[in-house]
């Protein structure tokens, strides 16, 4: 009985100091899908290449507003020490001086090189893109068909598209729309870019009024003219992709989360995608990179770890892991010829016309300046003022630009 | 006061209060009042800089709209609810039979949380949302609701002319005559459907957008949005059963003879609203003022429940303000926020010192 006892202490105390040698890797990322996916990725790839380290990964996501939660954890000095990082609000935490720049601590050599830009500021790289994504013309096959209408392709200029929708709406009558249109910088800017636009000029301030963006914002707005084009509201959705899950709506502009939700909401939709039209005048096509990276805690205790945390959840046999799931597009450059890519089933080609979206024509990062989010307001307030037909156009663009105007001298 | 021994036990029951109003008031409003003159981001070790974040937030012009809203806001809800609970607490004053479910009833918007009540308004006031769908609705059945009123008004005419033709004292809105000339109005308009006469117009839906950047303009100055007209109603909806219930025990309070003298000299009972009840309830007044004013101010949960569902400009209010300027996306300019706040806590300050200097509470019995 005694014997037992001494054992069982002894058990106990060389358990406690196992415990002790063992480090912990938090991970903060967005809540919604990414614990379980992330959760797979942890469990298949980093736990088994990390056990003999001793090196436990455990992944929290953040409720909510994900850069409010992630600023107030910086803050606290609570934040995991590694992290998502989304491009579009990079400055601002940059500023911290709580992001550990990744020169010399990582190898960027392998990821497209747009990406490595997006999270680069004064020469410092301080995020590898975990993957990214970009819009393409996803379109219900099932509605073209009935409307007798051709498919949207890569060939499409922005007059052929919006023919192709005004001929759908024609043909279908009331109750089906050509296009969904939120009214917002997200989901319209690439036209903008089309149009030969740049978001900021050479002192970082911002012109509404220039020629190229009032003729994209003036196309954009104009699909819905006739009720071609709906805003997601007019059908109680909050999304154009919603809008194509009712089956009501020939055309959203999305990404490639579209397709997971469409897999779920809408198993029976026969969708296809096609490139961003080309702008008639330039002949050029216009996209956004959204991107969100791996970045690491400047304050972690655990550096060595966490890099070898942050390079496994980039390593190749995890992005193509990922990529064959469908889950995203890898922002590795040798997985643009992987064989998933290849492939024609709807999810398959969705995939490919985002990566091919990435190469194609003006493409700029989803980003909104030094002074973070609030930079778009201006922009949708006006864009949703047009749609509803409250304001006209050029109305709307003049207060927006005044709007703009008194952010940027903030 | 105390015994020997016995103010050291007061202090420890105090304890949990005094403490947690040091430590989450005085301290954080100290910490407030200190980083309204540094330049602390959340990040950096704030250094003081003077009165520099006072001077951006009064030139931001997101400020200077929040803090019109604001004000704009807690005048029109003060008002509103102020004047309404006094009119229920004295409705539901009265001794009627099954009074205990009314006065539940009518106090269930108080206890129900305001986010789940914004959410709904948020439904309801949707594009296709129910407010939409009942104009719809009205419009559609406009013939049958004019036809209605129209046969309804005519035949109380006549009725009445008829009775007074017979040297009867009958007045316009007499109540028995109005049952008969209502049955016959719903009489006629049945018969005119039937046979066809009448039909529902075929109206497009009405669709007007509530969350968008419309608003009520007095001599070219935005004054109020609609977005924010919503946020209104549906405060004051949620606020007057709390205010009610204290005119309710004031009301208690007014002796009964004061009515029965009053009825004596022939008062209407507008008459004894105005001259016995209001000066009575005076001190319940002043309360209810205050706390609306105070709580109207600080207005913030229903702002950030719409969130980007309406545009910022129509909704911002101080509180959501400071809220907006500390909690961003890394760096945020706190000592704005900081300003902020100071400044909506002096202006409610000055509200509440105005009005005890000219509505001094205490004046009545």
């Amino acid at each position: 009985m005694r014997n037992q006892l001494m054992l069982g202490l002894l058990l106990l105390a060389a358990a406690s100091t196992q415990a002790a040698a063992q480090t912990t890797i938090k991970i903060n990322g967005y809540a919604g899908q990414d614990p379980a996916i992330v959760g797979d990725l942890i469990n298949r790839f980093v736990k088994p290449a990390l056990a003999k380290d001793k090196i436990n990964v455990t992944y929290e996501p953040l409720q909510g507003d994900y850069n409010q939660q992630l600023t107030t954890l910086l803050a606290a000095g609570n934040a995991g020490d590694v992290f998502y990082l989304p491009a579009e609000t990079l400055d601002g935490f940059v500023a911290t001086g709580k992001i550990l720049p990744l020169n010399g601590v990582v190898q960027t050599g392998p990821y497209i090189k747009s990406l490595n830009t997006a999270f680069t500021r004064g020469g410092k790289v301080y995020a590898i893109a975990k993957d990214f994504n970009t819009l393409a013309v996803e379109y219900n096959k099932d509605l073209f068909d009935e409307a007798k209408v051709p498919y949207p392709s890569n060939t499409d200029t922005w007059t052929s598209l919006q023919t192709k929708l005004t001929n759908v709406k024609k043909a279908l009558g009331n109750d089906y729309s050509g296009i969904c249109l939120a009214p917002d910088y997200a989901r319209m800017g690439q036209f903008a870019f089309a149009a030969g636009w740049k978001p900021f000029d050479s002192k970082g301030k911002t012109n509404l009024l220039d020629p190229a963006f009032v003729r994209a914002f003036n196309y954009f707005t104009g699909l819905a003219k006739n009720k071609v084009g709906i805003q997601p509201s007019e059908i109680s959705q909050d999304w154009s992709g919603g809008c194509l899950g009712t089956g009501k709506v020939a055309v959203a502009i999305e990404g490639n989360w579209i397709v997971g939700f469409l897999k779920d909401n809408a198993p029976n939709l026969k969708y296809g995608s096609a490139l961003i039209p080309k702008d008639d005048k330039t002949g050029k096509r216009g996209n956004f990179v959204y991107t969100v990276g791996w970045a690491i805690n400047a304050g972690t205790k655990n550096k060595a770890a966490a890099t070898k945390v942050l390079n496994i959840l980039t390593s190749p046999q995890v992005q193509q892991y990922v990529l064959e799931q469908g889950l995203a597009i890898p922002s590795r450059t040798s997985l643009s010829n992987n064989a998933f890519l290849k492939k024609t089933d709807a999810g398959a080609a969705n995939s490919k016309a985002i990566f091919d979206g990435a190469a194609d024509g003006v493409v700029r990062p989803y980003y909104f300046g030094t002074q973070g989010p609030d930079w778009i307001k201006p922009i949708n307030t006006a864009l949703a003022a047009v749609l509803s037909g409250q304001k006209s156009s050029a109305d709307a663009l003049k207060q927006a630009q005044a709007e703009m105007n008194t952010f940027q001298n903030r | 006061m105390f015994k020997k021994g016995q103010s050291a036990t007061a202090y420890l029951f105090l304890a949990p209060f005094l403490i947690t109003t040091l430590v989450f008031f005085f301290y954080a409003f100290g910490r407030a009042i200190y980083y309204s003159f540094t330049d602390f981001n959340l990040f950096n070790t704030p250094h003081l800089i003077g009165l520099k974040p006072y001077v951006d937030v009064l030139g931001d012009s997101l400020f200077r709209r929040a803090l019109a809203n604001t004000l704009v806001f807690a005048v029109i809800v003060t008002t509103l609810q102020t004047i309404l609970s006094l009119l229920m607490a004295v409705a539901l004053n009265n001794k009627i039979k099954g009074m205990g479910f009314f006065r539940s009833a009518w106090y269930m918007p108080s206890i129900t949380s305001s986010v789940v009540i914004t959410l709904i308004f948020l439904w309801l006031f949707q594009r296709r949302g129910v407010a939409n769908y009942v104009i719809t609705q009205l419009q559609m059945y406009q013939p049958y609701i004019l036809t209605v009123m129209g046969v309804l008004i005519v035949v109380q005419i006549v009725q009445v002319l008829f009775e007074r033709s017979r040297q009867m004292p009958a007045g316009w809105f007499d109540p028995a005559l109005a049952a008969v000339s209502a049955l016959i109005a719903v009489a006629v308009t049945v018969v005119l459907a039937f046979m066809g006469i009448l039909q529902a117009r075929d109206v497009p839906p009405f669709d007007f957008q509530y969350f968008a950047d419309v608003w009520l303009s007095i001599g070219g100055v935005q004054v109020l949005s609609i977005p924010l007209l919503v946020i209104i109603i549906q405060n004051t909806f949620t606020t007057i059963p709390t205010l009610m219930l204290f005119f309710l025990a004031g009301l208690q309070n007014i002796p009964g003879t004061l009515y029965e003298a009053a009825d004596i000299d022939g008062a209407t009972p507008f008459e004894k609203l105005m001259n016995v009840t209001v000066p009575m309830l005076r001190p319940v007044t002043f309360y209810v003022i205050t706390v609306g004013l105070i709580g109207t101010m600080q207005m913030f949960d229903q702002v950030a429940v719409i969130g980007a569902a309406a545009p910022q400009s129509t909704l911002i209010t101080l509180a959501y303000y400071v809220y907006i300027n500390t909690f961003k996306a890394g760096t945020a300019p706190v000592n704005m926020a900081a300003a902020g706040a100071i400044i909506l806590a002096l202006i409610i300050l000055v509200m509440v010192f105005i009005q005890r200097r000219f509505f001094p509470s205490e004046a009545s019995v």
